[in-house]
């Protein structure tokens, strides 16, 4: 049986990420104006829901995702907004801050699992989130109506980044290099603690793994890239609001994660943008916003009924149609010349 | 070979005219011009929980636009235009606004676009300035003096809620203490400053602090308990939503409460007067009439055709799907329609010139002033009377019109104390 060696494998690898690199550099040129805009929103969507899925990789699922993104987004609008820091920065701030909170949640999280950790992440998220509404603390927060007039990302030269198409390049740009870290971070040794934390927290402990420190580091660096993806939101919108934090957030967070797969690295991506296109391109293109709701909770119960192990399973199979074709392709062109 | 299709002189003369006289008679008063539409967005709620406050909204409009075009469409400089709408449903998130702005004014091409407010607003306030569009809002308190193309021209949330507690006070003396509960969000926490200032204005205690829960709350058992606690003569459900007001009136009665409730809206409350009952809902005061309702024949009132309008929507919708804004964004339309008219153009800046000519308006009960500067920062609220009604025999009743302006230059201070209290002023949010 004729194998791909490693060399032909790179370079269809390469291929398929120039043109998928081509693809979304000319993407945006061939939406309208509103589509432009929600890929803006699905790109930033993308580094959040890939984000969640570094910390499912220990087997841990978190209801406080979606207020770690708003801790994320109130620290950078606060900072560029309140001390005038430059916008870049205060991003790094903002991610730095959801990583720092993370890290002190994980004390008291971390000394339960399963259920137990998913009730105790969303009451800790409540505590974060209603913080942000508290009376006392409108002066800095905004209270319910939250933060508005924002500062947008600095003009660049001539680029201005109100404009979609430029804040999508910017996105695209974060988001790339951060994906790339997800990934070397989950090819690493240390992802494979992750996941030998997953599947055998007690082995992994046996042989001198500190679990606790894993699980801290996996929600830390998880945080730190949603905290990333709540301050691209922040200067993007240019308003924020606690219930956009709201649990109701969290469940698309956990739709996008369960439809798509959480198995690769790619599965919770192919969720984000199916789901997205499905619900902000179709399903208001068909005019049916009243009815979208039910329409949209349908197509979910489909997919979970029809592909329990998300889109990501038909990924393979996907390929094997498509080898299986090249086979045939071959094997017709090559059957003559077997038989001279 | 002679055709049997054969016409007389006489035959087709007669023909003609009729036809002629048909095709007038069904014609409307205006011919529209080839492409005379023009399209108006509507960017509110229509799923989720503050949906009650959108799609009743979208339903009034369908008529509004209806009826308008039957009748020869929107006159505008020397042609006549038919109206579109275009809904986008914004979710109540200000991201999904803003796209949704893009959307109506970059490709729908509307030249007005009419919102909820609240939440959403401050993404889509981005697109209105650029694109220098028009935009309105149902919340004054959206209203900063930054947003110069934001117009509140028909309700003036909270502050009309002065006028129930105004005219409790007048009629039911004897009620000398409220209690007060409202979601933590952007529209509870004006609307418990509005009310707070009524109650003092008014001379009525409020007992403890008011309650605000968050708007995840399902069981609201145990809150109702905390509030009959304190034996309140008067149960307050300031500006809650459709969602939360029918499951605490219905605590309300489950746990025996016997006095006056009040509330901004009562919406769908024919459902509410099945769920507990005529004499349990009797006298419960809010601020939204039923437009069948007698009294908006007045003469002030300037809806159009309230009565039939009502009778409209019923038919189409269903008697109970009547809300607050079934009529408000028609009524907003009424506005701009007789201002573009004047003003010959559909070009936004123009339209809110006309709209605000001589600082007055006609809003849906009757001649108001633009008003709003100490509250908002902008003068960019329509300001006159509004209703009073009570529940009377299960069915919504104008108990009376009442003056905001009035109200306001006794107890301005008040409003603006509480207003402050709670960092509700347009200096101190966000």
């Amino acid at each position: 049986m004729h194998k791909p060696d490693s060399h032909s494998v790179n370079l269809a690898a390469a291929f398929g990420f120039v043109l998928l690199a081509g693809v979304l550099v000319v993407l945006p040129h061939l939406l309208s104006f509103s589509q432009q805009e929600v890929l803006v929103l699905l790109v930033i969507n993308v580094l959040l829901v890939c984000s969640y899925r570094l910390l499912t990789l220990t087997g841990e699922w978190s209801l406080a995702h979606a207020v770690i993104m708003g801790v994320g987004a109130y620290t950078s609008a606060l900072v560029a907004k309140k001390l005038s820091v430059p916008v870049p920065l205060a991003m790094l701030a903002g991610a730095s801050m959801a990583g720092f909170i993370a890290f002190l949640l994980s004390f008291p999280l971390f000394r339960m699992k399963g259920f137990y950790f998913l009730i105790a992440s969303f009451a800790a998220g409540e505590v974060i989130r209603l913080s942000w509404k508290w009376s006392d603390l409108t002066f800095l927060f905004g209270g319910p109506k939250g933060i508005k007039r924002i500062p947008a990302f600095p003009d660049f030269l001539t680029i201005d980044f109100y404009e979609p198409v430029n804040y999508y390049y910017l996105c695209l740009v974060v988001v790339a290099i951060s994906l790339l870290i997800l990934y070397r971070i989950e090819k690493s040794r240390i992802g494979l603690t992750f996941h030998a934390i997953h599947w055998q927290d007690k082995l992994a402990e046996s042989v001198g793994v500190n679990t606790f420190r894993y699980r801290t580091l996996a929600f830390v660096f998880s945080a730190f890239f949603a905290g990333l993806a709540g301050a691209l939101y922040a200067h993007y919108v240019g308003a924020i609001a606690p219930n956009r934090f709201s649990v109701e957030e969290m469940v698309y967070i956990l739709i996008w994660a369960i439809v798509g797969g959480t198995a690769t690295f790619y599965g919770p991506i192919i969720g984000v943008v199916v789901l997205t296109i499905v619900n902000e391109i179709v399903l208001r293109s068909l005019g049916v916003e009243e009815m979208r709701p039910m329409f949209y909770g349908a197509l979910l119960i489909i997919a979970i009924l029809f592909l329990p192990n998300g889109l990501e399973s038909l990924v393979p199979k996907i390929k094997r149609l498509f080898r299986g074709r090249d086979k045939e392709g071959n094997g017709s062109l090559a059957s003559p010349q077997v038989a001279e | 070979m002679t055709s049997k299709f054969t016409i007389s002189r006489r035959d087709f003369l007669a023909t003609t005219a009729a036809v002629t006289a048909m095709a007038g008679v069904s014609m409307p008063k205006f011919a529209f011009g080839k492409d005379n539409v023009v399209k108006i967005g509507f960017l509110a709620p229509l799923t989720g929980e503050v949906s009650a406050w959108g799609k009743p909204g979208l339903d009034g409009c369908k008529i509004w636009a209806d009826w308008v075009n039957a009748d020869g469409g929107v006159k505008i400089g020397d042609e006549a235009y038919k109206v579109e709408f275009v809904a986008y449903d914004d979710e109540y998130d200000p991201s999904k606004a803003r796209t949704g702005a893009v959307k109506l004014v970059k490709e729908d091409d509307v030249k007005f676009v009419m919102m909820l407010g609240g939440d959403p607003w401050p993404g889509a306030a981005p697109i209105a300035e650029k694109e220098n569009m028009l935009f309105s809002t149902l919340l004054p308190s959206d209203l900063s003096p930054e947003t110069e193309l934001l117009v509140a021209p028909c309700e003036v949330h909270p502050i009309y809620n002065v006028t129930g507690v105004e005219w409790l006070a007048e009629n039911k003396p004897e009620l000398k203490t409220a209690v007060v509960c409202a979601q933590d969000d952007s529209l509870g926490k004006p609307s418990v400053a509005t009310y707070l200032a009524a109650f003092e204005a008014a001379g009525i205690e409020v007992l403890d602090e008011p309650i605000f829960f968050d708007p995840a709350t399902t069981d609201f058992a145990p809150l109702m308990s905390k509030m009959l606690a304190l034996k309140p003569d008067i149960i307050c459900l300031d500006t809650c939503y459709a969602d939360y007001v029918h499951p605490l009136v219905e605590q309300a009665f489950q746990q025996g409460f016997k006095g006056q409730m009040i509330s901004c809206t009562a919406d769908f409350y024919e459902k509410l007067v099945e769920k507990t009952s005529k004499e349990f809902m009797e006298g419960f005061i809010f601020q939204f009439p039923d437009f069948d309702d007698p009294a908006m024949n007045a003469e002030h009132v300037n809806f159009n055709k309230p009565n039939d309008f009502y009778a409209e929507y019923v038919k189409r919708y269903g008697k109970g799907e009547w809300s607050a804004v079934s009529w408000e964004y028609a009524s907003i339309m009424d506005l701009w329609a007789d201002a573009a008219g004047r003003a010959g153009t559909t070009e936004p800046v123009k339209v809110l010139e006309a709209m605000k000519v001589g600082g007055t308006g006609r809003q849906a009960f009757g001649e108001a002033k633009w008003w709003g500067k100490e509250l908002f920062g902008i003068d960019n609220a329509l300001v006159g009377e509004w209703p009073v009604v009570a529940i009377k025999d299960g069915k919504a009743k104008i108990q009376d019109f009442k003056s905001i302006p009035a109200w306001w230059e006794k107890h301005s201070d008040l409003m603006i104390k509480h207003m402050k209290a709670l960092n509700q002023m347009y200096y101190q949010r966000g």
